[in-house]
């Protein structure tokens, strides 16, 4: 049987949900005869394929308009899209920008802070332009399983994969796998 | 009592006439979620949570503030309930900043636990992002509107249980907000830090500042026991964590208190910065220097072994157990025949052979307050004070205009005009006399006059000061005669009051105590003891209850419980007191009935 294709992403996190993902530990040697990882933000291979995978993963907010870019792109290429972590399911930690708004967290990291010599805030065009509303992936595509979690543990990414590989989709994690913190 | 019979989730529920949907379900085990609900609170249904659906009932009714009547029909998990639980959870959590990864509360917040029970795994609503002021202006806690969800518990906690009226809510809508007097900072406000609020908020709205970020609830340890800051007496939990005390909570199921504590024996314990002793220290060739146990305790078996009886003296803190007094009246007194004894504190008056007890000043109409500070010295009593004036009790102070009470009263009276007040008391229905050690000699005569027509509860100063007066230990101490001196300083704060001063510089002093000061430097033995969630004992409130203390955390250095000090002192002048602490525990207890 050929295996089942997932793709992972990241868009404004820290990483710190793939962390999370790895603690599955020696479990995951099980989980590569079973599925194959096409591309992710740790491998050579950053953007899903265009031929489109199964499961798509994305942790991380959505703060400006790359993150739109990489969402969009990663609902488009997948079948079946997981939001991961307090990021991407509520916005978590960036969106504590919503409480002073985009320009005073700009000014206040690039210009005000106190190590900052003829500081400047960055705005070439390669780069997204920050929103004014940080929010969660959910916001901008329509998400198929929201895992909260700061990060999810570790058991939260095993119980939704291999539940999605039995065949099941789920709506929602067990109480003892679902936490905001 | 007149039972309702009803029928909730299929399964038949029998529960006492007047109960609400939320106490029926409670007592049959069936848990229906709430928010802006709390046991101790008067219920208001504001928050929506613990909707159900009650068969003929046109909408969704609030357990929490519907009475059962009988044949009542009632869902509590219906998909229609659940989907309203959702809704009014989406709704709670748009508002304000309820991210829980940065929050101290997270792992402990009621919001959270329903937000896990209801599955809300993203929002449906845009958050709101209008940001809140955080008021950090107390000094032992701080109230993050941003964290609030407007449930009005602090507000109820603040009015309907302590009556202090310093919170309430301004503004409309999603721009509603906590706050205190005409919108002060609560540092500034008539607030009087209390922590009642604290306690019964449900989110990290209100947070302690030294407690926080120590962990969650299920790694520390609850300790119950009595708070030995005042003769109120008012049951309350120690909370532990590695041996650590975080921090202060009220005992809810506690008699006297029911759950609230004041500054005083909340936080003020936590926040002593005076340095302990934590070793024996004997002088030696003029210095005080530390010695073992051994040789300390022997030091003062000789001394006090040798001494006359009337050059004996002792002087006692009530901030001692019941044990520790009982010892102290037994060895010194009934041993040694020392009668130059006496406390740190005055003792009140009697008034009358019959005393009353705190659960009185509840069902007063006029009430007296003679000679005590209660807003000062036992707040815990204030607020019941505070309850019946609420409730249209008039109250007199006949104490100062400087007295706590005084803005709460209707009348205001100088001792020498007291008087007037026992002559409004005695027309009224049920007068209650709430007295303390201030009354002077004349006040307490005229007083009396009321014996038999009011309710006489004496508030005393200190904390045992009760069992210490019952066990003759208040005689009259005359600090010129003594030759010896015996001082159970204890932890009591003295203010750097000498109470040395008239004592013969030649005398021999030992002091027991838990802190150092100019008078632990003036001793010529030091015997350091354990502070108040270091050991275990009992103590006998103003009202006569002996109520157990318990130990919640390891003795400072060497420091020992102040019983056990005075008991291994008896041991080593061959006196047999008892052996353990039970022992000792249930003979205080027969000599204080």
């Amino acid at each position: 049987m050929a295996r089942v294709k997932v793709a992972t992403d990241w868009l404004a996190g820290c990483a710190g949900c793939h962390m999370s993902f790895l603690d599955i530990d020696e479990r995951i040697v099980k989980l590569l005869e079973l599925v194959e990882f096409t591309s992710s933000p740790v491998t050579d291979l950053k953007h899903p394929p265009k031929e489109g995978v199964t499961v798509g993963i994305l942790e991380g907010a959505i703060c400006n308009t790359h993150n739109i870019e990489v969402a969009k792109q990663m609902r488009e290429r997948c079948q079946i899209l997981i939001a991961v972590g307090d990021c991407a399911t509520f916005g978590g930690v960036p969106a504590m920008r919503n409480l002073c708004g985009t320009d005073e967290a700009l000014k206040r990291a690039y210009l005000d802070t106190e190590s900052v010599v003829d500081g400047l805030i960055p705005d070439s065009p390669e780069l997204g332009k920050p929103l004014e509303m940080v929010t969660g992936v959910g916001e901008v595509v329509k998400v198929d399983l929201f895992i909260p979690g700061c990060p999810p543990r570790a058991d939260a990414f095993w119980y939704a994969l291999t539940e999605l590989l039995a065949g099941r989709v789920p709506i929602v994690l067990p109480r003892e796998l679902f936490t905001y913190d | 009592m007149t039972m309702v019979n009803i029928n909730i989730n299929g399964q038949k529920v029998s529960a006492a006439a007047g109960s609400t949907i939320l106490k029926a379900a409670k007592q049959a085990g069936i848990d229906i979620p709430t928010l802006c609900d709390h046991p101790a609170l008067i219920p208001v249904g504001a928050c929506r949570i613990c909707v159900v659906e009650v068969k003929g009932q046109r909408t969704l009714i609030t357990a929490c503030t519907f009475p059962i009547s009988e044949g009542l029909e009632i869902q509590t998990e219906s998909p229609q309930v659940v989907k309203a639980r959702k809704l009014v959870l989406d709704l709670i959590f748009s508002e304000r900043n309820h991210y829980c990864p940065y929050c101290e509360m997270s792992g402990d917040c009621e919001l959270q636990n329903l937000g896990y029970r209801y599955s809300l795994d993203h929002f449906i609503y845009p958050t709101y992002t209008k940001p809140f002021p955080v008021d950090a202006t107390r000094k032992y806690f701080l109230m993050d509107h941003n964290r609030c969800v407007l449930c009005g518990r602090c507000e109820r906690a603040c009015g309907d249980l302590v009556a202090n009226h310093t919170l309430g809510l301004r503004n409309r809508g999603a721009n509603s907000m906590i706050h205190a007097d005409a919108n002060v900072p609560f540092g500034e406000s008539t607030c009087i830090s209390c922590g009642s609020c604290l306690q019964v908020c449900p989110t990290g709205a209100l947070c302690d500042k030294r407690s926080a970020y120590m962990g969650h609830d299920i790694q520390m340890e609850h300790i119950k026991t009595t708070c030995n800051q005042c003769s109120i007496g008012c049951g309350m939990e120690i909370v532990t964590r590695g041996g650590n005390v975080l921090k202060i909570v009220g005992d809810w199921d506690a008699a006297v208190n029911s759950g609230l504590l004041c500054k005083n024996g909340r936080f003020d314990p936590l926040y002593d910065e005076r340095q302990r002793v934590t070793r024996p220290l004997l002088r030696r060739s003029g210095k005080l220097e530390p010695a073992s146990w051994e040789e300390t305790l022997q030091a003062v078996a000789e001394r006090v072994g040798k001494a006359n009886a009337k050059d004996l003296g002792v002087l006692a803190s009530t901030y001692a157990t019941n044990e520790a007094l009982y010892l102290l009246a037994k060895l010194f007194q009934k041993e040694l025949k020392a009668t130059n004894v006496g406390l740190l504190n005055d003792v009140a008056p009697k008034l009358s052979d019959k005393q009353g007890s705190l659960a009185d000043i509840a069902l007063g109409d006029v009430i007296l307050v003679v000679g005590c500070d209660l807003l000062k010295d036992q707040p815990v009593s204030s607020f019941f004070v505070k309850r019946s004036v609420d409730r249209g009790a008039r109250l007199i102070v006949v104490d100062g205009k400087d007295n706590g009470l005084a803005p709460f009263a209707y009348m205001n009276l100088d001792m020498a005009d007291i008087g007037k007040a026992i002559e409004i008391a005695q027309r009224a229905g049920n007068p209650v006399v709430v007295y303390g050690a201030g009354v002077t000699d004349k006040a307490a005569t005229a007083l009396k006059k009321l014996q038999g027509k009011a309710s006489f509860v004496a508030i005393e100063n200190g904390v045992n000061t009760r069992a210490a007066a019952a066990l003759g230990l208040n005689n009259g101490f005359k600090p010129s005669a003594v030759k010896v001196l015996y001082a159970l300083l204890g932890e009591q704060k003295l203010d750097d009051k000498d109470v040395f001063k008239n004592v013969d510089k030649k005398a021999f002093v030992i002091a027991q105590a838990s802190f150092a000061s100019p008078l632990t430097e003036r001793a010529d033995v030091v015997l350091p003891m354990a502070i108040w969630s270091e050991r275990a004992g009992s103590l006998t409130n103003t009202e006569g209850s002996v109520q157990q203390v318990n130990k919640a955390v390891e003795p400072a250095g060497e420091a020992k419980p102040d019983w056990e000090v005075i008991s291994l002192l008896a041991d080593k002048l061959g006196k047999k007191l008892g052996a353990s602490l039970g022992e000792i525990s249930a003979r205080a207890t027969q000599e204080l009935k």
